[in-house]
């Protein structure tokens, strides 16, 4: 349930750094699991710079609603427009089909601060 | 994400729920089934098929003695002349303020004989107040604990009721009697969800036999376990009242708009005179029904407002949810009488304004009957 190849954040997001230098983002099985069916996604808009641990969107499901913060610096330039017809991607595949946002890093060099699946995983079991 | 289960009570299936792999949480102290496959998932198990509650938390109340139903009749508000022997009623015990103490289903047996389902949270109260009220001769028992309900609801319900051999030809708010394992289950045809539906009220003892079956059958026509989300949802679609949210010992039938079960012709119930001085006047907030215009989702609590600008608040929301039928946001909301209903209003959604059509219930095309 926790890919190894991801980077996480303790707000249970995970981080997925691409070929081409940009990273890619979306909420993890634990999270998507506690939230229960999502039926709406909000997300920031193509060219908004984020700042690492600012919201940038929402995720709402029919029990509760939860903050997207962005995981690192960067610039949005891509996000997930399946999503707006099909939120519940996210529960399905939320590592997959189920990402959020593709942003351009910054600094690049902030994944490598973000947890590892062993981070995670310790952390969500002690929850 | 782990639910802390000290001191909460639990049905007699509880261990069924674990099985089947529920997410539980507190609702009313009880430890309940909120979700099994998923709450979207088994709403559309129950619009469409069938879905099998457990409703074991709800309370129930007997009452007994010569002329059990004249006298209860002088303390709810609805009018119980109205029915007969293997009848149900929607009623409620209101206070002397006119507000909702409880709301609940009465069964009638006979008119010496009475059963009374309340909700769970409110059920020792009713309990008590009742056998306050209740003159000497007539005699109440809690029997909380010594039975459970198992809901089947969905157009499929009456199928599934067949195959677990139980009699099913019983009308919308008529209920009837059947043995199982020489013990006497009521069989109702009542619920919450808007569908077609049965509630089976059972002794205990046949409990998980009960539910074991209305599971299996259940399967057979891809039926499936529904919790307390999915029925949440399926009853805000339907605009049922929610005590506690919709109505409360604060908010009254006139301004729930539940006034329609409310015997306004009795000599005397709870509340009567309150109630009667509110009708004459009217009452200074209603209940309405929103649809959300935009994208978003209103929550109970959220303010309603008369303008985009979010400054003239009119009302608050008392329940919304998202509708998977619609496929957008819905809510019941207490607003001032004087606001022009016509008018759009709008939801204070964290700060954004999300606009609403006032529309009129149920929100969507479904019916128990």
């Amino acid at each position: 349930m926790t890919p190894e190849e991801l980077s996480y954040t303790s707000d249970h997001e995970w981080v997925r750094l691409n070929e081409d230098g940009n990273a890619v983002f979306g909420i993890t099985y634990y999270a998507q699991d506690a939230l229960g069916d999502i039926v709406y996604v909000s997300l920031p808009s193509v060219g908004e710079e984020l700042k690492a641990g600012t919201s940038c969107g929402e995720v709402e499901s029919t029990k509760s609603v939860s903050d997207l913060f962005a995981p690192i610096d960067g610039t949005v330039v891509a996000t997930n427009a399946d999503l707006e017809a099909s939120p519940e991607l996210i529960n399905s595949s939320p590592y997959f089909n189920g990402w959020l946002v593709e942003i351009e890093p910054d600094v690049p060099q902030q994944i490598d601060e973000l947890l590892s699946s062993a981070d995670y995983n310790a952390l969500i079991n002690k929850a | 994400m782990a639910t802390q289960s000290a001191d909460l009570l639990r049905t007699p299936l509880f261990s069924r729920h674990q099985e089947l792999g529920a997410k539980c949480a507190d609702f009313g102290g009880w430890e309940m089934p909120i979700e099994y496959s998923g709450a979207v998932a088994e709403h559309g198990a129950v619009r469409s098929r069938v879905g099998i509650f457990d409703v074991s938390h709800m309370g129930k109340l007997r009452i007994t003695g010569p002329g059990a139903i004249s006298a209860l009749n002088s303390i709810v508000a609805s009018d119980l002349a109205k029915i007969g022997n293997g009848q149900a009623q929607y009623s409620m015990l209101c206070n002397e303020q006119g507000g909702v103490v409880d709301d609940f289903i009465i069964y009638r047996f006979t008119e010496d004989n009475v059963f009374i389902i309340p909700n769970a949270t409110n059920a020792t109260e009713v309990f008590q107040l009742l056998r306050n009220a209740l003159p000497s001769g007539i005699s109440i028992e809690n029997l909380h604990n010594e039975y459970g309900i198992i809901a089947i609801q969905g157009p499929l319900a009456g199928n599934v009721l067949g195959r677990m051999g139980l009699p099913l030809d019983c009308d919308y708010m008529n209920w009837l009697q059947a043995d199982v394992d020489g013990e006497t289950v009521i069989i109702c045809r009542t619920g919450y969800t808007g569908e077609t539906g049965f509630e089976l009220v059972a002794p205990v003892v046949v409990l998980q036999q009960l539910w074991d079956r209305a599971i299996y059958c259940a399967a057979e026509v891809d039926g499936i376990p529904a919790g307390l989300g999915a029925r949440d949802i399926l009853r805000t679609e339907m605009g049922y009242p929610l005590h506690g949210q919709d109505i409360s010992p604060t908010i009254s039938p006139l301004e729930a708009k539940i006034s329609w079960a409310v015997g306004w012709d009795k000599p005397d119930f709870t509340g009567r005179a309150n109630l009667q001085a509110t009708r004459a006047h009217g009452a200074a907030r209603k209940r309405v029904a929103l649809k959300a215009i935009g994208r978003g989702i209103p929550r109970a609590h959220m303010d309603v407002y008369s303008d985009l600008e979010l400054s003239n608040k009119i009302g608050e929301i008392t329940s919304g949810t998202f509708s998977p039928t619609l496929k957008e946001g819905i809510a019941l909301a207490l607003v001032d009488s004087e606001h022009d209903k016509d008018q759009s209003m709008f939801i204070d959604v964290r700060g954004k304004a999300l606009e609403c059509a006032n529309v009129s219930l149920p929100f969507i095309a479904a019916s128990p009957k």
